[in-house]
């Protein structure tokens, strides 16, 4: 009896964090996906009206631009993150796991800027991007590249690319740490077996080290997924609520920011925000667990 | 065991210290009304009431008037000793989300500070605040500052209580050593750019990163080629839109500007355009009346001046672009709206105006109040005969996105070479259409 009871008793352990996950996370995605179905007018819930608000997300304009505008500029992010956060930071941390000197030092030294706030990394930059007196065009200036100097934040077309490359630098360091924690957990056996079969230099990489990297890869590659399609502090705190200039850097988070909070409070934004929000959400869940799926399958284990 | 017993008495003792020092912060905060109590100089006006005591809460979007407000408020005390008011401020861009999760919630505010215009209707559309209408001292506040607080149901929800102008502010120090007229006209403006600009000096300080300062500087050198007031009735009533060739013009005005802003302004902050200013990098600097307070502070070492706008031709006098930047309303949720009334009436009075004004350096809204600072003076005169809507804030300000952020950021594309001035009004346009019926 006494048994049984404490038994149970483990359960009622799980109530704190249940409490917290339903209250911040399950409640106000279930109440969003439900104000996605009504009409609003300001702060006022309306009547019933199904998927009309998805409907003139996808089809109305401006919304459907700038949905579009917004939903290529994540893609970008991601595509321009994964070399940076894959294959530099495996590179260097295939260094780093390497007999190198000083490599307790250059880890740290990456994983620095992570440390960071981000409202402190996009002030930083912001003074150094800087078209009069930043520190970047006054080196070039000073070396006698003044062609190159430009307005990097203010520009559409070098815009957005600055931005996710600032992203790219405060976020690597991170990568880094978990593909040295896969590299260091694989096990030293194996390698001596391959070199009694001869393997060596790049057989050695692509046979041994980045198959058993792939669970330490696949995360990476998830969390790079989810972040890029979750970008918005960096450039909130940079371009403001707008995605300036000319919507240039924006992202979906910001749109959605911006029918959310950014109105004078009238208006049916809340209706199409929450539908934003909903679409946003199942686009996320949808290809994370699609790729869990699909590098499930290709796991390898010695 | 005694280290143990050590750690937990200085632990209880470190907390009894701070729980005393937070009560003696209250202890602080509610001294004011304590000691205008005892001073009782003019018995006749003091509501003594039961001689219960009660609180108000009061929320505002400004914080760094916290001081002015300890002033304004003890003064309110004078003849209100039982009214305890306690200022809230929050963070200006946090601010309207706190405040609706708040009346949500319907409890935790009795006054607040409200937004102007469309913010206004939302929640009085939406049932949160108490109609002010017939409050005394109401009916000495114009009309057109009253739209700033009134409901589409055509009541009034606040008093008024700040103003704001829009103006283009110069050093007059560099106008005179460069044997710089005054313009008056836009014809003149230009002329004067063109001079400045010849002898290495920026004319304007205009920054371009934030939108809402193209908006504001749209506002003042474009409402004398739509026209103002005539213009805006117009709109309002159905009679044209904002594709009419006079408001193309204003648009094609800021494009013939870009000339005189600073290069690569679309990139610069409102901070790197100040410093341009203060540093006499740039003469002329266009922003709202507020900034005279930052100029104070950053101690700016020129006398400064103002353009109010342009005159429709030389002779004739210039308006001045004015809106109501902030009014007061009582929540409805609130238990006691007797006192918050009671309050309002008070910000309504002459003598809140003048304390405001001073202590904040603003303009007020309130009739026969004087500003200390003199060009305040000059703004408070202009605005009796000379003020023109700062029409894309007051009235266009709707929609999700809203209209005057669609209309800030289409002129960024046309700073950018992806917009023609004809195609900014057309973006305006069509987002306005989305929400706006004329009334006619």
């Amino acid at each position: 009896m006494r048994g049984l009871s404490s038994k149970h008793m483990i359960h009622l352990f799980l109530l704190p964090a249940l409490v917290f996950y339903v209250g911040f996370m399950i409640y106000p995605i279930g109440s969003a996906l439900l104000n996605s179905f009504y009409s609003w007018k300001g702060l006022l819930r309306g009547d019933f009206i199904g998927i009309d608000n998805f409907v003139r997300l996808f089809t109305e304009s401006p919304y459907k631009e700038t949905f579009n505008r917004a939903l290529w500029h994540n893609v970008l992010i991601f595509l321009v993150l994964i070399p940076v956060k894959l294959v530099v930071a495996y590179a260097l941390a295939l260094l780093i796991n390497s007999k190198l000197k000083g490599k307790e030092f250059f880890k740290t030294v990456f994983f620095l800027p992570k440390l960071l706030s981000v409202i402190v990394i996009g002030y930083l930059f912001s003074l150094i991007l800087n078209p009069t007196y930043g520190a970047l065009n006054t080196a070039l200036k000073a070396v006698g590249l003044s062609s190159l100097a430009r307005p990097w934040l203010g520009d559409p077309d070098t815009a957005l690319l600055s931005v996710i490359l600032i992203d790219g630098w405060a976020e690597f360091g991170f990568a880094v740490l978990i593909f040295l924690v896969g590299l260091q957990s694989i096990s030293g056996e194996i390698y001596d077996a391959a070199k009694i079969d001869r393997a060596e230099g790049l057989t050695l990489l692509f046979r041994i080290t980045v198959p058993l990297s792939l669970p330490s890869i696949m995360i990476m590659t998830i969390l790079t997924f989810i972040s890029a399609f979750e970008s918005f502090e960096l450039i909130y705190a940079m371009q403001g609520t707008s995605g300036g200039p000319y919507y240039s850097t924006d992202v979906l988070a910001l749109f959605f920011y911006r029918l959310m909070f950014g109105t004078a409070g009238g208006g049916d934004s809340i209706g199409l925000g929450s539908a934003l929000a909903v679409v946003l959400l199942l686009l996320i869940s949808g290809a994370t667990a699609i790729s869990m799926f699909l590098f499930r399958r290709k796991e390898v284990d010695y | 065991m005694k280290s143990k017993w050590m750690l937990g008495t200085s632990l209880l003792l470190t907390t009894s210290v701070v729980l005393a020092a937070c009560g003696g912060n209250n202890a602080n905060d509610s001294a004011s009304p304590g000691a205008s109590a005892s001073s009782e100089g003019s018995p006749a006006a003091v509501d003594s009431g039961s001689g219960e005591k009660v609180k108000l809460t009061m929320y505002s979007w400004r914080p760094e008037d916290a001081d002015g407000y300890a002033a304004i408020i003890a003064e309110f005390n004078k003849t209100n000793p039982n009214i305890e008011v306690e200022f809230k401020p929050f963070k200006s861009t946090e601010y309207n989300t706190i405040l609706n999760n708040t009346l949500q919630s319907g409890t935790g505010v009795d006054i607040l500070q409200l937004r102007p215009y469309d913010a206004a209707i939302a929640l009085a559309d939406a049932d949160y605040l108490t109609p002010v209408d017939g409050l005394a001292g109401l009916d000495q506040i114009p009309d057109s500052y009253l739209d700033a607080a009134r409901g589409s149901d055509g009541n009034v929800y606040g008093v008024p209580f700040m103003l704001s102008n829009a103006v283009i502010f110069y050093n007059k120090n560099l106008f005179e050593e460069n044997g710089i007229a005054v313009p008056e006209t836009y014809e003149e403006f230009l002329a004067v750019c063109e001079q400045l600009k010849a002898k290495g000096i920026t004319p304007i300080a205009q920054s371009g990163k934030a939108g809402y300062l193209l908006s504001m500087t749209h506002a003042v050198v474009g409402n004398s080629a739509y026209g103002g007031n005539e213009f805006a009735e117009e709109v309002i009533s159905g009679k044209t839109d904002f594709t009419d060739s006079r408001f193309v013009d204003s648009i094609q005005r800021m494009k013939d500007l870009e000339e005189y802003f600073p290069k690569d302004f679309i990139a610069i902050e409102d901070k790197d355009a100040q410093a341009m200013f203060y540093t006499h990098e740039a003469a002329m600097y266009i922003n709202g009346s507020h900034r005279l307070e930052t100029f104070e502070a950053n101690e700016i070492d020129f006398d400064v001046d103002f353009i109010p706008g342009f005159a429709p031709s030389k002779g004739e006098p210039a308006n001045i672009v004015a809106w109501v930047d902030g009014s007061y309303a009582v929540a409805k949720s609130s238990k006691h709206q007797e006192e918050a009334l009671k309050f309002l009436e008070f910000v309504a009075s002459k003598s809140f105006g003048q304390t405001f004004s001073e202590q904040l350096t603003r303009v007020s809204p309130i009739a026969g109040v004087e500003p200390s600072n003199a060009l305040l003076q000059s703004m408070a005169k202009l605005n009796e005969t000379q003020a023109t809507p700062y029409l894309i804030l007051a009235s266009f300000n709707q929609g999700a996105p809203t209209s005057k952020t669609t209309f800030e950021d289409s002129l960024q594309g046309m700073y950018l070479g992806k917009l023609t001035p004809q195609q900014v009004a057309e973006d305006f346009q069509a987002s306005v259409a989305k929400w706006f019926k004329p009334q006619s």
